[in-house]
């Protein structure tokens, strides 16, 4: 198959729930081997439109291609294919990890051979011991993580989709995470991953941001920077504390500005009235150009639509 | 899109694995068939024995005093004679008799002369707020009456067989279980309360504690079907059930010392088929409901309660009006419970409890079905 061939086309997908339009009218595709991250809120729609593309939800509307096949006429042909973590913990909590992994692994049609081969392999790279002897309820948060990853891992998927998977866990399993995500796309999977965390977006071979059910922004970290950031924010720090009254005085002036860390952050194309109004300040503040961030592209293009 | 054994034996090993860790559920399964059984084997005793009757003698004559005497022996009474009508007021007070025999004066007279159209006679005044102790009592005063005749008969032989047959219209014989011993009756029976129930109750929960944690989302994600899903959790509780009809059936035949008369191979056929439907109507009200609480509810209402009103273990079938008498006929406990009787009591051929056996087989094949059938696939809320 082709490197660069869309393995996952969606076409104007709505799915709803009653009245609720949970998914409004999303197209994308996805192609082998790429690390397609999905942004959003709670709510978005993130959750729904992996749940749709997996097979475990009917599209109200649109079409959902997988492999060339029709999502919703093939899902047996397709299920075998599909590694699905979900957000919720869905191991059974009173069975131990290698229990748990023989009956994930024994659905897919593997030999008790083959899933102990295959979960001796993952678990090594994970670096969780499969011997663990409490039932799952007892493990830790990460462990628990690791461990519903490497069950839909097990049957060596050709599509992964991981939703929040590194939700609440510590940051030491988020960079073994991301590492595991990385190697996977190395080896030709295709890894469709959804986070809250922007950082880790940048680690996406292209991203889309959700917002009520609309993807409002898709492309590579860079090309989104590029697109909602044609010339590089601004970045406000200061040697006195004046912080509080220059926001107040950007606000009364109209321009958008975000707390990060001790700076403040403003849209680059009002340098020129940015200049005026901190003027009163001068001696406390400095101004430069910084790099934009996933998290002001998220911030940017959720808040100009929100303008229209 | 086959069926898979290897993936619906998958199933049956977790649900498996389940059972052994859920303390509750084994607890369940193996106290209450003893608890069952210990309350209605032995505390409840349908039998009454040594009933109290104030007995009110206005004849005093040698006849009466002999009826009295034949009503003592049955063992059934415990009289007690009073006399004038402040004793009478007194018992009434007190309120602790079921019954009042009276005995007319001109009783004995009458019983010598033998003319049928004017016999002895004896009123029984019995206590109505307890309909079932006052229909038994009255059966057995008839026995009691049938038993006097046949006294005063041999005593009087210058008495017609016209006179003499007067006191004997009432007939009956009761086949199988002539003592009427309850036990005999409620012990068989005691398997379909426990199955009805407890199966109902064991499966109902299965489905919707999967939909409860999460875990049905991982399992619709996989290839498994419907279908596996049904037969693999049905297999082990199907187990656990039937250890429990074993036992129950090992202390109806040790313990309580019940015959067995008819067919064992037809009722463990009968067994399985209609703990399988119990099963199945449990994993269909899980499937629908999705939710442990709504289950547990359901299970209650369509498990226990059928049980015990509708199946005839309570309330005789042949007693209830003709819509419940068909109405009755929807619960596969009213013909488990038929079987169960039938194949203990008597040495019926099994061809007598075809019908039986048939209904319990479309219900549990139509359960089936239903739980694949409404098994929903997709997260949807």
């Amino acid at each position: 198959m082709n490197q660069n061939e869309p393995v996952i086309r969606v076409k104007d997908l709505v799915v709803s729930f009653g009245a609720f339009r949970a998914v409004d009218g999303v197209s994308f595709d996805v192609r082998r081997g790429e690390i397609f991250g999905f942004l959003g809120a709670n709510g978005a729609g993130k959750t729904t439109t992996i749940r749709t593309i997996c097979g475990i939800l009917n599209p109200s509307s649109g079409s959902v291609e997988v492999d060339g096949h029709d999502i919703s006429s093939s899902t047996a042909v397709l299920k075998p294919h599909i590694g699905y973590m979900s957000q919720k913990f869905t191991l059974y909590p009173d069975l131990t990890v290698r229990e748990n992994l023989y009956f994930a692994g024994s659905l897919y049609g593997m030999t008790p051979k083959q899933i102990a081969e295959r979960s001796h392999k993952l678990m090594d790279f994970i670096g969780l011991s499969e011997e663990l002897p409490d039932p799952v309820s007892h493990l830790s948060g990460g462990v628990k993580q690791m461990a519903a990853l490497a069950s839909s891992l097990l049957h060596d998927p050709e599509l992964v989709f991981l939703d929040e998977p590194t939700a609440g866990t510590s940051p030491q399993t988020r960079a073994s995470f991301w590492a595991l995500i990385r190697r996977l796309a190395e080896r030709g999977k295709t890894v469709f991953v959804t986070t809250h965390y922007m950082d880790e977006a940048e680690y996406c071979g292209r991203i889309a941001l959700m917002e009520r059910g609309k993807i409002v922004a898709m492309g590579t970290p860079a090309e989104l920077k590029k697109k909602f950031f044609p010339v590089k924010p601004l970045e406000l720090s200061f040697t006195k504390p004046v912080q509080h009254a220059v926001r107040q005085a950007l606000e009364k002036a109209g321009i958008a500005s975000a707390v990060f860390g001790a700076t403040l952050r403003v849209r680059a194309p009002e340098r020129a009235e940015l200049e005026r109004v901190i003027a009163p300040f001068q001696d406390g503040v400095s101004v430069q150009e910084a790099e934009p961030t996933l998290e002001d592209v998220f911030l940017q293009a959720v808040s100009g639509r929100k303008a229209v | 899109m086959n069926f898979s054994w290897r993936r619906a034996r998958s199933v049956a090993l977790k649900e498996y694995k389940h059972i052994l860790r859920d303390p509750f559920t084994l607890l369940v399964t193996l106290v209450l068939p003893l608890v069952f059984v210990g309350f209605f084997g032995f505390v409840i005793d349908l039998d009454y024995k040594h009933m109290r009757v104030y007995v009110r003698d206005n004849d005093q004559t040698s006849v009466s005093r002999r009826f009295l005497q034949e009503a003592a022996s049955s063992g059934y009474f415990d009289l007690k004679p009073i006399h004038g009508q402040f004793q009478l007021d007194q018992a009434l007070e007190r309120n602790d008799s079921p019954a009042l025999l009276v005995i007319r004066r001109g009783f004995g007279k009458n019983v010598r002369a033998g003319n049928p159209e004017n016999p002895g006679e004896i009123q029984l005044l019995s206590d109505g707020t307890d309909n079932v102790q006052a229909s038994i009592m009255g059966s057995y005063m008839q026995g009691v009456v049938q038993k006097a005749n046949a006294v005063f008969a041999k005593d009087n032989p210058d008495l017609t067989d016209a006179a003499a047959g007067a006191g004997e219209r009432i007939r009956s014989r009761f086949l199988f279980n002539p003592e009427l011993n309850s036990r005999w009756f409620i012990v068989p029976a005691l398997s379909t309360i426990i199955i009805g129930f407890l199966a109902i109750v064991l499966t109902a929960l299965t489905v919707a504690k999967e939909w409860e944690n999460g875990s049905m989302e991982l399992l619709l994600s996989t290839p498994v079907r419907p279908s596996e899903i049904v037969l693999g959790k049905l297999v082990p509780y199907f187990l656990l059930t039937f250890f429990d009809v074993l036992v129950v059936f090992l202390l109806a035949i040790y313990v309580f010392q019940i015959p067995f008369l008819g067919s064992f191979l037809f009722y463990m056929v009968a067994c399985w088929v209609y703990i399988t439907g119990a099963l199945a109507l449990g994993l269909v009200i899980s499937v629908v409901t999705r939710q442990q609480q709504a289950s547990i509810q359901f299970a209650f209402a369509v498990g226990l309660l059928p049980s015990f009103i509708f199946s005839g273990f309570i309330f005789p079938i042949e007693n209830m009006p003709a819509f419940f008498q068909y109405f009755t006929a929807l619960f596969p406990q009213r013909w488990f419970l038929l079987i169960s009787r039938t194949v203990f009591l008597s040495d019926a051929a099994p061809a007598t409890l075809a019908t039986a056996l048939g209904a319990i087989v479309v219900f549990a094949s139509a359960m089936i079905l239903l739980a694949v059938h409404k098994f929903k696939t997709d997260v949807e809320p």
